[in-house]
């Protein structure tokens, strides 16, 4: 009884750590507070579920403002900003302790220049003022105007809109 | 210890996490916090001025050659006989010439990238969102520095540094000018100079601060050695949520996609905690789920209305 206990547990985390990447119906990712599951990617289209905080969703595409995902319960739309992309912290957790096993902790991703420095508070705390680097910022400084051609080279037009207020 | 104030400075990075930095920097904010309401009422009506404390020795590195000296405003109140920084209402002028120094030792820490086609992008993109914003008329400075690290600064007076590293990760020009906007943001609420005009109204190390800016050449690169460690620092939580708010706001008004910062925000959650790269960033910002929680309760349906901005990943100037 005992053993099949810790089978299951073992079969228990094994799925876990495994999912993410056997997510084929689209990305992982982690529901980050309660939303309304939508039929379309309309605020008014109808509910068709309903997303609870650190649910695990697949993401299957994005729309806009937008993601369709999949849920165990249901399918449809959520607002982009309702979904973190990747797993649940748990499986964070697993990566990290395999990283730090395999020696690749502190680094994460490959990076091949070597003797760039990384800015750590004891390199900021360090730091001397260079005054030729300072100049050499200076030198790119643009008006208002050179950014307005830039914008318009791109097909970029200003939008007025109002500064959002602070949720509570 | 007045090492330690000082480096109130510049604060800011941008994209992280927020935890509590190290001790000191607890304390500090903590103190600050508590203690800075009552002092700047006081100030504010009574006129009382605070005792310039530190004495100005601590500081080791001869750092800079100072900027122009912001003579011109009429000083706090404590030695009328010499110019000095006004930190109870500082011009433009002084603002900028405080953000210069900050700056120049972050460059110090970790120089622009030698690409003067990617510094001038980086130059057009954050003038075209800093133009959305109220002070559109800040000579706003922008650059891209050496560093593998995923972070970005600004420093009172609008200057703004992103981390070659942070670069490399974005995929469209709207993350760009979502990350910058988050910086403009910064100098434009004038989160930096709020932390370092309390500090000086408190009396810390006010000696030395207005020297440094104010008159002598020589104190100003003595103290100034340590301006980069300000952006070691954090803001206040709640300055790192306006920031987003108004970073996202910034870019949308500049016509591009609206979830360009968002996008970098999740990049950087799924970038391991462990990893050095993040460091910095997870030390000085709030998490990025709840940054993005955060925004998300914020924008809500108040967006929905929007045309769909531009994401230009086309544009995005590639590095090699």
């Amino acid at each position: 009884m005992r053993n099949c206990l810790k089978l299951l547990i073992l079969i228990g985390l094994a799925t876990s750590l495994a999912s993410p990447i056997l997510g084929l119906a689209g990305d992982a990712g982690t529901a980050l507070k309660t939303d309304t599951i939508r039929a379309e990617p309309f605020a008014d289209a109808k509910t068709v579920g309903s997303l609870a905080k650190n649910d695990a969703v697949d993401i299957l595409t994005k729309k806009g403002a937008w993601l369709q995902i999949k849920t165990k319960k249901s399918a449809g739309w959520v607002r982009l900003l309702s979904v973190k992309r990747g797993a649940s912290s748990s499986a964070n957790n697993g990566k990290g302790v395999i990283d730090v096993a395999s020696g690749r902790a502190g680094t994460g991703q490959v990076v091949s220049t070597t003797g760039i420095r990384g800015l750590s508070a004891e390199d900021l705390k360090a730091a001397k003022f260079n005054e030729e680097e300072m100049k050499k910022m200076e030198s790119h400084t643009l008006s208002a105007r050179d950014g307005q051609s830039f914008a318009s080279a791109g097909g970029l037009n200003a939008v007025k809109l109002a500064y959002l207020k602070g949720a509570k | 210890m007045n090492k330690l104030l000082f480096s109130l400075f510049l604060a800011a990075g941008i994209f992280g996490t927020f935890s509590i930095p190290q001790a000191q920097a607890l304390d500090f904010g903590k103190v600050l916090k508590d203690a800075v309401k009552d002092k700047v009422e006081e100030v504010k009506n009574g006129g009382e001025t605070p005792a310039p404390a530190a004495s100005p020795n601590n500081a080791s590195s001869p750092a800079v050659e100072t900027s122009a000296s912001p003579a011109a405003t009429p000083a706090v109140a404590t030695s009328p006989a010499q110019p000095e920084f006004n930190w109870k209402n500082p011009s433009q002028q002084e603002e900028i010439a405080l953000g210069r120094e900050i700056t120049g030792s972050l460059l110090g820490a970790a120089p622009l990238v030698k690409d003067e086609a990617l510094q001038k992008y980086v130059n057009q993109v954050g003038r075209w969102v800093a133009n959305q914003s109220e002070r559109a008329d800040l000579p706003w400075k922008f650059g891209v520095i050496e560093s593998n690290d995923l972070n970005a600064f600004a420093a009172p007076g609008g200057y703004v540094l992103i981390t070659k590293g942070l670069y490399q990760k974005l995929h469209s020009e709207a993350q760009l000018a979502g990350v910058l906007g988050h910086e403009i943001a910064h100098v434009v609420k004038k989160h930096q100079l709020k932390v370092l005009q309390k500090q000086q109204l408190l009396g810390y190390g006010a000696g030395k601060l207005s020297d440094l800016l104010g008159k002598n050449d020589k104190l100003a690169k003595k103290a100034l050695g340590t301006g980069a460690e300000i952006s070691a620092r954090s803001l206040d939580k709640d300055a790192e949520f306006e920031a987003d708010r108004m970073g996202m706001i910034l870019a949308t008004r500049a016509g591009y996609d609206a979830y360009g910062l968002a996008d970098v925000l999740q990049t950087i959650g799924q970038t391991n905690k462990n990893d050095s790269s993040v460091a910095l960033l997870f030390k000085t910002h709030p998490a990025p789920d709840e940054r993005l929680a955060k925004l998300g309760d914020s924008v809500g349906g108040n967006l929905d209305n929007i045309k769909a901005g531009k994401t230009l990943e086309n544009r995005l100037y590639k590095l090699n």
